[in-house]
């Protein structure tokens, strides 16, 4: 992708005006950000490229918004920088940078009705009224908000504010879209119907687009491309699928996943080429064996959905006893007590368990996770 | 017994009330008595002739048009120039703390005011700048301002930041947020502050009295004091002088008394 | 907007101080009116009437009128501030229940101070004007002899008449501030002290007035600052007569600088009054236990 923005950036060495459709690309180059003592954001690096939806994902504290805020201008980083098609806008105020914010609170101006909320950025920049009022029709015709153009925010609903702000947003045609947890306002169900629009809508309009957020449900379904952080630190860049199904490290794959990754801590013992901990001994292949340290510590990883679950007594099969069994209505949860460790798992809705009942497990042998415990670096696969 | 308690208070309330509003209603009435019902005794409280000799005495035969003028002017252009540098001092400590700048600012409000009209009497005097209204105003300015930036830095504490900076982002340069959304949102704290600022200003003596050399730059305070260190006063023209200088910071502070008791309640329960 | 894409080295100036800039004007306006006047004092309190030297501070040892004014000020402030506070308190006390009017009440009592001090002054000076004001007028009506009731003219009525108009100019001040603090007050403590058996005077010394010391420290810090300051009303009233009677710093002050020209020495005794309030104000703070000026 670098060679394409060089490329580009030699037959247009500005920054495309906003409206135009220009190679917008952003590259975040080692960006460091310190509070006091604490490191907010350390040598993080990543390409988004032109058009991408990336989500950046972790939990409270890892950096994400730092990140984001960055980028649109609103803090200025101690160290790195950032290029927008190529061109260092590090030290740029926000509005030369031409990206629009959805704020977690909306952040709409309270003095304003719907109306001007959505032309503001349109009228800062100058344009005509009837130009102003073309476009503010067509961005609130695109989300549902035609007959509310005279109210006021206080007037609104949780989910009406969040289309007005979005209103806002795609008014006029960013270089990038910055989207700081905008869902996390709304009940759970309005929340699952606004992906799904918030998706389509930005693959209709094919701007880059940055998403934070701490809910890894919606990092999996929104993005085409997930960045994991902690710590301030990049852990894991890569797909949806692919971050799932080989996470870097234990935090990854702990972090993805609803109900989360099953861990049983051990060890291998290379003489009987088997995985041991408590209660459980798990044969490995030739493959798993070589990236596996002889006696080293490692942690098996399966994810409930790996994992098999009978009501007889079967042959190999580790036995337990169900801790507790919830019923989603369309499958359900159960934990199983097993050799001294809770395991998830997920049944179909029609096998009712009571406490303490007698069940077996198989962990699928192709979807295992191996971990080096003291580290939590993925060692397999 | 109860009821008698609080008929009791009642009254003592309303005699509190009573015991504010009467001096006013001397005054006034006196403006408008003709000088032999003013000395009467005993005193005549409401069957007078009234009349209007002494207002047009002190508007056409003395100055107090002009000094009127005069506290207009300075206490008009000091509350817009203080609340200009103010609040933009108030909003920079609001979002970019500076602590001891702070505690700075509103030490200077500690100063009893002769420790500072001594020098400033004396660098005017050097800068010719004395009897002057407009050196009048920007002593004003000076003296108002701690207060409009100790007002406004609270007002801007209570908005989230959320707004200026989606307004950054929709392209507002700071200031230009700062104007569009941010001030339109503190309007009801402005107007408190300018009030304030205003009134304090109308009302000042001291400084008004010093810079004041001759009746060109006298304000309606000094205007009156400097003929009521007399000894032949009268009484007429100083009456109406006086319903002249109260009238409009009662009309005003009528207008505003929400405003002026709120602000007087957030002093005491923000401490 | 080529500005960024050159300067390589120094780009973080323009964005940090962006908003940090908006202090400068007050910072200016405040150093040239506040501060540098105050510096520029302390070369002026070196000038006595034979040229430079430290002739005012030996005076200043030696003016036993300046001590005199000093102590009648602190009379009046004293004075002054229990009446304000006792009546404020009451006054806040009665008005501290729901009734209608309330607010009309605030809003009246508000006036007075509002008012140019100025004007407070020549309306109570005509008030109390021994032969022709209202108060002897009605007083000789209640058949009361007033010949020896002069008020502002009499040496032993002066000062109480003077601070006769403070109190009536500024005890709503307190009221206002006090109710203010007794409605934020809240209910539960007191219903719980009715419960316990608490008397009214009980539940007044030992719940409502130490609840209410934030708001009793601020009103008589601010009242009492001021009140030391005293000019406005004193010059109107008896320009510091009959005699010496009323004679207050500041307005002693104000005739040395202004009437008979010794700006050094009126310096001087600023300055001594600058310390005076400052100690004031901090003990007061100290002894209610409280870090000073927290502004």
């Amino acid at each position: 992708m670098r060679q394409e923005a060089s490329s580009l950036e030699a037959c247009r060495p500005g920054l495309p005006a906003s409206g135009e459709q220009g190679f917008v690309n952003i590259q975040i180059e080692k960006l460091g950000k310190r509070y006091g003592a604490t490191h907010a954001l350390r040598d993080f690096s990543l390409d988004i490229g032109d058009g991408e939806f990336l989500v950046l994902l972790g939990p409270s504290g890892c950096g994400k918004t730092t990140c984001l805020r960055t980028v649109a201008g609103l803090e200025q980083p101690d160290e790195g920088r950032i290029l927008l098609g190529g061109r260092d806008v590090t030290w740029l105020e926000p509005r030369e940078r031409d990206m629009a914010m959805v704020f977690q609170s909306y952040a709409l101006y309270p003095h304003l009705n719907v109306y001007e909320n959505i032309a503001f950025p349109l009228r800062v920049r100058g344009q005509a009224d009837n130009e102003i009022e073309r476009q503010v029709e067509q961005a609130a015709e695109r989300l549902g908000l035609a007959g509310l153009l005279k109210r006021r925010p206080r007037e609104l609903s949780g989910g009406q504010r969040q289309r007005v702000a979005l209103a806002r947003a795609i008014v006029r045609r960013p270089n990038a879209f910055l989207f700081d947890e905008p869902l996390s306002n709304l009940d759970a169900k309005l929340r699952v119907e606004m992906r799904a629009e918030l998706k389509r809508l930005q693959h209709e309009l094919g701007v880059t687009s940055i998403y934070v957020t701490h809910d890894q449900a919606e990092a999996m379904t929104l993005g085409r491309r997930l960045a994991v952080l902690k710590d301030g630190v990049l852990v894991q860049a890569g797909e949806p699928e692919e971050v799932y199904l080989r996470p870097a490290c234990l935090f990854v794959a702990g972090f993805l996943g609803s109900p989360s990754m099953n861990f049983l801590p051990g060890r291998v013992d290379g003489a009987a080429r088997r995985f041991v901990t408590n209660g459980i001994s798990i044969g490995l292949s030739p493959e798993q064996l070589e990236r596996l340290p002889d006696g080293a510590p490692v942690t098996l990883g399966v994810r409930p959905e790996n994992v098999e679950l009978s009501r007889q007594p079967r042959q190999g099969w580790l036995a337990g006893r169900v801790y507790v069994s919830e019923s989603m209505g369309n499958e359900n949860l159960v934990v199983v007590e097993a050799g001294g460790h809770r395991i998830s798992c997920r049944t179909i809705a029609e096998m009712r368990l009571d406490f303490e009942a007698p069940v077996w497990l198989l962990f699928r042998s192709g979807r295992l996770h191996f971990f080096d415990t003291p580290s939590g670096k993925s060692l397999w696969p | 017994m109860k009821a008698l308690l609080k008929i009791g208070g009642a009254c003592l309330l309303a005699a509190a009330a009573g015991t504010t509003l009467f001096p006013f209603y001397w005054l006034v009435t006196l403006s408008l008595k003709r000088e032999v019902d003013q000395f009467a005794i005993p005193p005549i409280w409401i069957r007078f002739h009234p009349t209007l000799a002494h207002y047009y005495d002190i508007f056409w035969v003395r100055p107090f048009g002009l000094y009127f003028l005069n506290s207009v002017i300075a206490a008009s252009v000091s509350t817009l120039l203080a609340l200009a540098i103010g609040t933009l001092a108030a909003y920079s400590l609001a979002r970019f703390p500076r602590p001891e700048v702070s505690f700075w600012i509103l030490s200077t409000r500690m100063f009893p005011p002769i420790v500072s009209i001594i020098p400033l009497f004396l660098m005017l005097r050097w800068a010719n700048l004395l009897d002057s209204v407009l050196a009048l105003a920007v002593l004003y300015t000076a003296f108002n301002l701690p207060f409009v930036v100790w007002m406004m830095r609270g007002f801007f504490e209570e908005l989230p930041r959320d707004l200026e900076e989606a307004a950054m982002m929709d392209g507002e340069t700071r200031l230009g947020a700062l104007w569009r959304v941010v001030l339109p949102l503190v309007r009801a704290g402005l107007a408190a502050t300018a009030a304030f600022c205003l009134v304090i200003a109308w009302n000042e003596f001291l400084f008004a009295l010093v810079v004041a050399q001759t009746d060109a730059a006298m304000t309606l305070p000094v205007g009156i004091a400097s003929r009521v260190t007399q000894y032949e006063i009268k009484w007429g023209a100083m009456s109406a002088a006086g319903v002249v200088a109260m009238l409009p910071v009662f009309l005003f502070g009528a207008a505003m008394q929400k405003y002026l008791v709120r602000g007087l309640s957030l002093g005491a329960v923000k401490g | 907007m080529t500005k960024a894409s050159e300067a390589k080295g120094n780009r973080r100036r323009p964005r940090k101080y962006s908003g940090r800039l908006w202090l400068a004007p007050a910072l200016i306006v405040l150093g040239a009116l506040s501060i540098y006047p105050l510096l520029f004092a302390v070369q002026v309190s070196f000038r006595t009437p034979s040229g430079y030297g430290f002739g005012n501070f030996s005076r200043l040892i030696n003016d036993r009128l300046f001590l005199i004014s000093l102590f009648q000020t602190l009379v009046y402030t004293a004075g002054a501030l229990a009446v304000e506070f006792g009546i404020g308190l009451g006054l806040a006390l009665l008005a501290n229940r729901q009734f209608r009017g309330r607010g009309l009440l605030r809003s009246v009592l508000l006036i007075p101070m509002l008012l140019p001090p100025v004007v407070v002054a020549v309306i109570w000076r005509l008030i109390l004007n021994p032969e022709f004001g209202v108060l002897n007028g009605t007083l000789r009506l209640l058949g009361i002899d007033t010949a020896p009731l002069t008020w502002a003219a009499a040496e032993n009525t002066a000062l109480p008449s003077v601070m006769l108009v403070d109190i009536w100019e500024w005890t709503p001040f307190l009221f206002l501030l006090l109710l203010a603090g007794l409605q934020s007050l809240p209910v539960e403590p007191f219903e719980a002290a009715t419960v316990d058996g608490a008397s009214k005077w009980q539940i007044l010394r030992h719940l409502t007035l130490p609840m209410l010391k934030p708001v009793i420290a601020i009103a008589v810090l601010l009242r009492g600052m001021d009140l030391l300051r005293v000019f406005d009303q004193v010059f109107i009233l008896t320009q510091g007569g009959p005699g010496f009677a009323t004679e207050t710093v500041t307005l002693y002050i104000y005739r040395t600088a202004f009437r008979f020209y010794n700006f050094g020495y009126a310096v001087v005794m600023s300055f001594v009054l600058l310390i005076a309030t400052t100690v004031i104000a901090r003990s007061f703070l100290r002894l209610l236990g409280r870090q000073p000026a927290s502004a």
